[in-house]
């Protein structure tokens, strides 16, 4: 939440007059240029026992790494290391060169989104240029082809690599302790995945496996982190492979390991860990995804204990259980969802009985959480119909008085309609929501508008366009199709292909049936009553 | 800071020489017959004779093409020193004709020491170019011009490869043209023009022999008695080096290497690999560097994906299996999802989900890329109505629920059924 200060400092519209004067209140002068010292990690180095115990699971990972690097100034081929998501490829390596001590070069393919953005963070970097106000936040070289971007860099390598020679014969005094910095530079390129999908991207990819042997410069050692594993990368033209490293899922001890860190209380922490840690690691087995989960989950463990510096006996672990099990079915199936009411302390402090959490949390599951004009639920309403029901049944569904008749008579069905159903029903699901022309999305509209129109006007008296609909048709009109572009924007709609024959835009719709069912409930509509099932 | 220890000083030693190529490829060229030789002598008579030349090296890739080169370049340059110069080219980079000349054009005035503007157009590039190969010429100085990724040139209108072959023709100019490719039939893609002023000389680049391989391993791998290492230990080293290779052990180790892959780099890798896991305090290589050096080289990723899935993810690859035996050619989420319900009623299998857990997890194996979308087009329709199709086989997803850390037993028996 901001706090309430920074609503103080308004901001003056620039006019023509106020932009032509010069600011004088600047931001104080970039005092720091970048040095060679600055290729390195920056902060104190780290033995390595702390790299190994700041990422529990990893050690073999960690050895394998640091062999591969090997032992100061020794030349390496590229190395990719590969592995799922949040499996800590990019903070292993970071903290390992931070604990060598070499100097190295980080840019990742997320960020840096494009190939010229890329090249020159890459050669800002080497050149030791900072963008800053004074050179007006411009690279110290524009690099947009690789063939630039291969003189650039053994440009700039070879100037990095002089200094550091003249560096590494001199002995630092002030930091005695420090390991040496060595004589090479190791490239690290992150998210290397992300280029497949760019824009010349296999090109891209094929330059930068065969950077190594192009630029046949020993003094650079190259790092492609990657969360495809290699065989993706494999296309028409071929390319030596880089030599690669594996970054496994995390197991469940790892786990256990990893979320037991940085605990106040280990001992409470770990009895909730023996209860939820199995039946989520069914589901998924990522950390950041078990990590919120847990989080919300351990607060209501917490709930009935008073103390939360005790570590439990065993007939207070049982009472803790028998408190959380019913909560665990419920929020496994809730567990990729970030819910939008935060949770502050406010929640905590009162006691609440287990039947009032699950209602309340039924009830945030059937309002909306967004707000919409009732013209377009009303629309949204109609695309849903007009998506789901086959379009010869709109005479019988949409007439005067509102709605199917369930009561017509049910005769016992065939054998082969029964099959034909099934196959219709395949179909259906397979080819997903039906499209529509704009016009029968208009005539739903103005069928389902008249009934909610109806029913509403009984609620409330104080709507001020219960009248509206009837009168001003006109005007309504064209609000209408401003509200079908609207509803395109934010994805409920989308326009499919046209017909050919008739050449008019045609729609689908995209919302699931739960929203629709939401929609519906806020504004009172009978939807089921108006859905076709077969 | 101390000193470095002689397993240390060996290691950096032996990585150096892995990672330059002119060391490795310098014995496997001793012979009279090998295609180092023959290429020296071509380029060398046309240096000589001043007469143009134009040849392609072929080969798979890391047979050592560019290296052999380098090394004929490196000799020639030390033979005729101010009669050779070199202009490089690599096809991934320079296939433009633009960035081609404005490379050739930099690249000559580096050698030549002369200004190199950038703003110079297409046209006064290639004037330029055409002028210093005639000024070249009458000084009885020859060009070689390395084309790597040849291939790559031989795109699109083949401008360059025109030029420079029409004007190794008309202009009294001495250049050789030398074409570095993987694709065996780099030859095939030249136009007619091109071809017809392309004199085809090929040398093939094949996979070493066995017994060239074996020298290579030693001649990599020993110390040399001199340069500051303890002698006792280079002697241990060289001996320890010599019991490998007659071990039957370590022989079944290279012929599985050799059943995939035989060229030059890969085995480069390999030995790489087993080199960085030497054992830093004894500073000896063992069989079992050897043994974890192969299996790190030759992974199987879709297995570890397979393995790394979660209970609920295996559940949906399952479940696209079966449709998949079912004859269903075509699936989609909503579908795999009625298999998954029919399973769970049949079965009462305690892991049933809500269908937004499910799709989440279907949206990991498609981050995965174990299943993917089966056509590009469909982007009208969300994610839970396209169609997908699995991208591992029934064979891999048996082997790795098998070797899964937890795998339910039900789902082995879903398979199989």
């Amino acid at each position: 939440m901001p706090p309430k200060e920074e609503s103080s400092k308004v901001t003056r519209r620039s006019t023509r007059s106020s932009a032509s004067v010069t600011v004088e209140n600047s931001e104080p002068t970039e005092s720091h240029t970048p040095t060679i010292d600055d290729l390195t990690f920056g902060e104190e180095s780290i033995t390595i026992d702390a790299v190994l115990s700041n990422f529990p699971g990893r050690r073999s990972q960690i050895f394998d790494f640091i062999r591969l690097m090997g032992p100061l100034d020794c030349p390496t081929l590229p190395i990719m290391i590969y592995g799922g998501a949040s499996t800590g490829k990019t903070s292993v390596v970071l903290q390992v060169l931070r604990h060598l001590n070499r100097p190295f070069v980080y840019s990742s393919c997320r960020t840096c989104y494009n190939p010229r953005i890329l090249f020159e963070s890459i050669l800002n970097q080497l050149l030791l240029h900072r963008k800053c106000s004074l050179n007006g936040y411009s690279s110290a070289k524009r690099c947009d082809k690789p063939s630039d971007f291969v003189n650039l860099l053994r440009e700039a390598l070879s100037s990095v690599i002089k200094t550091l020679e003249s560096t590494s014969g001199t002995s630092r005094s002030d930091k005695p302790d420090e390991k040496p910095m060595g004589k090479m530079v190791y490239l690290i390129l992150d998210n290397v995945d992300l280029i497949r999908d760019w824009d010349k991207g296999t090109i891209i990819l094929q330059f930068l496996f065969s950077l190594y042997t192009v630029l046949k410069m020993p003094q650079l050692g190259i790092i492609l982190i990657s969360g495809l594993p290699p065989d993706v990368y494999y296309s028409n033209m071929g390319y030596t492979d880089p030599i690669p490293l594996y970054f496994p899922e995390y197991s469940e001890e790892d786990l256990r390991q990893i979320f037991l860190r940085n605990q106040p209380n280990r001992k409470l922490y770990s009895a909730f860990l023996d209860v939820v840690l199995k039946p989520f690691c069914r589901v998924t087995r990522r950390v950041e995804e078990l990590s919120t989960t847990f989080s919300l989950l351990f607060r209501k463990f917490c709930e009935p204990l008073d103390d939360l510096g005790i570590s439990p006996n065993e007939d207070m672990k049982r009472r803790l259980y028998s408190h959380l099990k019913p909560l665990i079915a419920h929020c496994l199936n809730e567990i990729f969802r970030v819910s939008s009411h935060p949770h502050d302390g406010e929640t905590r402090g009162e006691r609440r009985q287990k039947a009032s959490y699950s209602s309340e949390n039924r009830e945030e599951l059937e309002i909306l959480d967004f707000h919409m004009s009732t013209s377009a639920k009303f629309l949204l309403l109609s695309a849903f119909l007009a998506s789901r029901n086959p379009a010869t049944l709109d005479a019988s569904m949409f007439d005067s008085t509102g709605g199917m008749d369930n009561r017509k008579r049910k005769r016992k069905a065939s054998e082969k309609s029964m099959e034909k159903k099934e196959i219709a029903e395949q179909e259906a699901v397979m080819k997903g929501p039906g499209s529509f022309p704009l016009e029968r999305l208009l005539a739903i509209f103005q069928c389902i508008a008249s009934v909610g129109d109806s029913s509403f006007g009984e609620e409330d008296e104080e709507e001020e366009n219960t009248t509206g609909y009837d009168k001003e048709n006109n005007n309504l009109m064209s609000d209408i199709l401003l509200q079908v572009s609207s509803l395109c924007d934010a994805n409920f709609l989308i326009k499919s292909g046209s017909c050919p024959l008739e050449g008019s835009i045609r729609y689908r719709s995209m919302v699931s049936e739960d929203l629709a069912q939401k929609v519906a409930k806020s504004l009172s509509f009978p939807l089921s009553k108006y859905l076709y099932r077969r | 800071m101390g000193k470095e220890t002689p397993a240390e000083k060996s290691l950096n030693l032996i990585r150096g020489r892995l990672c330059d190529p002119s060391y490795v490829f310098r014995p496997l060229s001793a012979s009279s017959d090998s295609n180092y030789s023959k290429l020296k002598f071509i380029v060398s008579t046309s240096i000589t004779e001043g007469c143009n030349n134009s040849m392609l090296l072929l080969g798979p890739r890391g047979s050592g093409k560019a290296a052999v080169l380098d090394l004929v370049v490196g000799d020639l340059l030390e033979q005729f020193p101010d009669s050779v110069s070199v202009i490089r080219l690599n096809g991934l980079l320079h296939s433009d004709d633009n960035c081609a000349f404005k490379e050739i054009a930099r690249q000559l005035c580096m050698e030549h020491h002369l200004l190199f503007s950038k703003m110079a157009s297409f046209d006064d590039n290639s004037q330029f170019i055409i002028a210093m190969l005639r000024a070249c010429g009458l000084a009885h100085k020859t060009i070689i011009f390395v084309l790597d990724e040849f291939d790559m040139f031989a795109q699109g209108k083949q401008r360059l490869l025109y030029s420079l072959l029409d004007a190794m023709q008309s202009v009294t100019s001495q250049a050789v043209v030398v074409g570095i490719s993987s694709r065996l039939d780099a030859d095939q893609l030249l136009e007619k023009r091109v071809r017809s002023r392309f004199s085809h000389r090929k040398f093939l680049f094949l996979p070493p022999s066995r017994e060239e391989l074996d020298g290579l391993f030693v001649h990599l791998l020993s110390l040399p008695a001199d340069s500051g290492f303890p002698s006792g230990y280079v002697s241990r080293f060289n001996d320890k080096i010599k019991n490998l290779t007659s071990d039957t052990r370590f022989k079944d180790i290279l012929k599985t290497l050799f059943n995939a892959n035989t060229t030059v780099n890969s085995f480069l890798k390999f030995i790489f690999c087993a080199v960085s896991l030497m054992n830093l305090e004894s500073g000896l290589l063992s069989l079992e560097n050897f043994k974890a050096a192969l299996s790190s080289m030759q992974r199987q990723p879709k297995l570890e994906a397979v393995r790394d899935c979660s209970v609920l993810e295996l559940y949906l690859l399952v479940c696209m299996r079966r449709l998949e035996v079912k004859e269903q050619s075509s699936y989609n989420f909503i579908s795999v999802m009625k298999e998954y319900k029919a399973i769970h009623d049949s079965f009462h299998t305690s892991d049933y989900y809500a269908q937004n857990v499910c799709l989440r997890a279907f949206e990991h194996l498609r981050e995965r890329q174990v299943i993917c979308y089966a056509e590009n087009r469909g982007q009208s329709q969300t994610g839970e109505y396209r169609l997908q199709k699995l991208l591992i086989s029934a064979s891999e997803l048996h082997q790795g629920m098998r070797s899964h850390a937890c795998c339910p037993a039900i789902l082995l028996k879903l398979l199989d059924h």
